[in-house]
């Protein structure tokens, strides 16, 4: 029972001590101490150093600990830099958000690993509508009107996403009547077994549900809107661990019932309905990347787009599916890089206007070449991860029934290129303009050691290419029935 | 019983789609609130367990009595004008609701004779559903999307019912809490936005936009 104490019960405790204690710093020391605890075990699970039986309802299969490896190496960043973060001055209106900043990444942490281990659909569902809980407070962290508006945005859209995602669940209950499954509980292992005896047209009907209602967290168009405001609005650590974890989280979930339907005649109906919202996300991102005058917003359209390619992936199966996998892990150690950086920018700048950002390479060096490693990483540029994963998935779709996808794929992927890579450049070369130009260069600060040390683990997963790794995520291939 | 219980609950629907008070949204919360806890009592007046009255017992205390509490202190508190502004014609709301409702119990007629489902509780946690939809679409003021949004959680529970799904009663437990930390968040948010803007309406949210 250590390993469940420590996933859950542990955070769920520092996150009622830091409730308590007043001094930040002290609440910053047990948070990291915990991330850090969470991250060993993590890795003991994963490598399967030490593995423990979970109590009912709990379990982790291959996909579980591949995803909650990625949180927790995510959430140990991010609570890393927080406390560098949240030393930054703001408005006196904010310091108030301070207080509960820890306490709240804490419980985003116990809910959010309670999410990616539940084997039971209920319970995934009330875990993950906590993580919009926790989360939710922390976009209003600076206590302006534009964050207030996204927090509201983002808490009304997405409970009522993740309540038409319960209606999902509860149609798979009925799917299950008049079948071997009939009364059973909903677990997935069970229901993924015995999903043949499903009745096709209420499983379909889920299927639309859940999907629909999760893609508002997970940011597939056009459900992304609340999703997009709440990243570019929330403190930068906070919008890191969305972009690095909650998407997946709710990912997670999309997974879970695709599990149960790839086994079925309506595999191809899922599939379908999976490239579908991708390629709108896609376009989405395509479009909005041409009119984003916002360099945060920019960040979160990319994570539309990148979350659209690992649906693609899943959709297209196949070597895609690896891909898709490859990808999830690598985007979400780089969108971290991007949106510390971003951070960092917008506390020298004081702006999230494009336009009003000079010159980062001669003022900020070090956020400035960091920014751009990121970018160059995030577009898909060896010897970045992006590049390996985006190559599988794109040689999925070729090999796949559609490969006239990909020709749409890359058109966006493209624009998308060229018109961040646009952006980016005017905030990173243009010079002059910019404010207080004679106090040029930055201090090393832990940002920058966490981006740095984030780029290259990217690297390295990918150069080295670790056994473990594809195992997993062969693993993972072989439950949902593909053999690559 | 249960019949009895959920045609009563298409009743409190129609009274949120006629009224334009909002008083009368919570005393609907209200009602629905009790006739989902006398719903899941029901099956215990037979064989009695203790075990058993725990859910009910708690929707009695969450739906009913806290949360219906907290939106009426909210509304007090942030003096929220009491009448309803709907972006289209009342008239026009209660015939929407109610082609909607029969389009609903038709199809789940239809739909119960391939799969054993209890058509009058399904269809009704269905409308509820929709009548909620409607609510968040089709009014301005904020704390009446906090309601419909009830009302949507309060169909589910419904339709629950009636698809005899039995999830654990952890989960269901799990489920009551999180609606109602969301509302209580919520409640926290209309109390900002109230210090912030003028008035708690959708016009004032529209600050965000590429």
């Amino acid at each position: 029972m250590y390993q469940f104490y420590t996933f859950i019960v542990l955070p769920l405790l520092t996150a009622g001590l830091c409730y308590f204690v007043r001094n930040i710093r002290l609440q910053y020391l047990f948070s990291l101490a915990v991330a850090a605890l969470h991250l060993a075990v993590s890795i003991c699970l994963f490598t399967g150093l030490y593995v423990e039986p979970l109590p009912s309802l709990f379990g982790a299969d291959a996909l579980g600990k591949l995803f909650l490896l990625i949180l927790s190496n995510v959430y140990f960043w991010v609570v890393l830099v927080s406390y560098a973060y949240l030393k930054r001055p703001v408005s006196p209106r904010a310091e108030d958000g301070k207080k509960i900043y820890f306490s709240l990444l804490n419980f985003y942490l116990a809910a959010n690993t309670a999410a990616m281990l539940s084997s039971h659909l209920g319970m995934y569902w009330v875990c993950a509508e906590a993580t919009t809980l926790s989360v939710a407070p922390l976009v209003y962290y600076y206590r302006s009107d534009e964050s207030l508006e996204a927090m509201w945005k983002y808490l009304f859209l997405v409970s009522v996403g993740i309540a038409f995602a319960f209606i999902g669940i509860l149609l798979l209950t009925l799917s299950a009547q008049g079948g071997a499954l009939e009364g059973k509980d909903l677990f997935f292992t069970t229901l993924a077994g015995g999903a043949a005896s499903l009745n096709p047209i209420w499983l379909k009907a889920a299927f639309i549900f859940i999907f629909v209602g999760l893609s508002t967290k997970i940011g597939i168009a056009p459900m992304h809107y609340g999703d997009i405001d709440a990243t570019s609005n929330a403190p930068s650590p906070v919008a890191a661990l969305m972009s690095g974890s909650l998407r997946l989280t709710a990912l997670l979930g999309v997974l879970r019932i695709y599990q149960i339907i790839v086994h079925t005649t309506c595999a191809q109906f899922a599939s379908r309905l999976l490239i579908m919202g991708a390629m709108l996300s896609l376009f989405v991102a395509f479009i909005f990347m041409f009119k984003v005058n916002n360099y945060k917003r920019m960040i979160a359209y990319s994570s539309v787009e990148h979350l659209g390619l690992i649906t693609l992936g899943i959709g297209t199966g196949g070597l895609a599916f690896v891909g898709a996998m490859y990808h999830a892990l690598y985007n979400s150690i780089i969108k971290v890089v991007l949106f510390l950086m971003a951070g960092n920018i917008h506390s020298r700048y004081r702006s999230r206007e494009i336009g009003s950002v000079r010159a980062v390479l001669t003022l900020m060096p070090l956020s400035g070449w960091i920014f751009l490693a990121g970018f160059l990483a995030i577009s898909g540029i060896p010897p970045f991860g992006i590049f390996f994963s985006e190559l599988r998935i794109f040689e999925g779709i070729l090999f796949s029934d559609k490969p006239w996808l990909l020709a749409f794929v890359m058109f966006f992927l493209l624009f998308i290129f060229i018109n961040m890579s646009r952006n980016i450049f005017s905030m990173l070369y243009t010079a002059g303009g910019s404010p207080d130009e004679s106090d040029s260069g930055e201090k090393f600060e832990i940002t920058h050691f966490a981006a740095a040390v984030l780029l290259l683990i990217a690297c390295i997963i990918s150069i080295a290419s670790p056994a473990i790794l594809y195992d997993t995520i062969e693993q993972i291939a072989n439950d949902f029935g593909i053999y690559p | 019983m249960e019949n009895a219980a959920s045609i009563l609950f298409c009743l409190t629907l129609f009274y949120v789609a006629t009224t334009s008070r909002i008083k009368a949204y919570v005393t609907a919360l209200r009602i629905q609130g009790i006739l989902l806890a006398v719903m899941l009592v029901i099956p215990f007046l037979y064989n009695f367990s203790v075990f058993g009255i725990i859910l009910p017992a708690s929707i009695l205390l969450i739906k009913v009595i806290i949360v219906p509490r907290y939106i009426n202190k909210v509304i007090v508190k942030l003096d929220i004008k009491r009448r309803i502004e709907p972006t289209i014609q009342q008239m026009v709301f209660l015939p929407l609701v109610i082609a909607t409702m029969t389009i609903i119990f038709i199809v789940s007629h239809i739909i119960s004779q391939s799969t054993h489902l209890d058509v009058i509780p399904f269809a009704s946690g269905f409308s509820a559903i929709v009548t909620g939809i409607y609510l968040i679409m089709f009014r301005k003021k904020l704390i009446v999307h906090v309601c419909g949004f009830l009302i949507l959680e309060n169909g589910i529970f419904l339709f629950g019912t009636a698809v005899a799904s039995e999830l654990p009663v952890m989960i269901e437990l799990g489920m009551l809490l999180d609606v109602f930390v969301v509302v209580f968040l919520m409640g926290i948010a209309l109390n900002r936005i109230r210090s912030t803007f003028e008035n708690i309406d959708v016009t004032n949210l529209g600050r965000l936009k590429d």
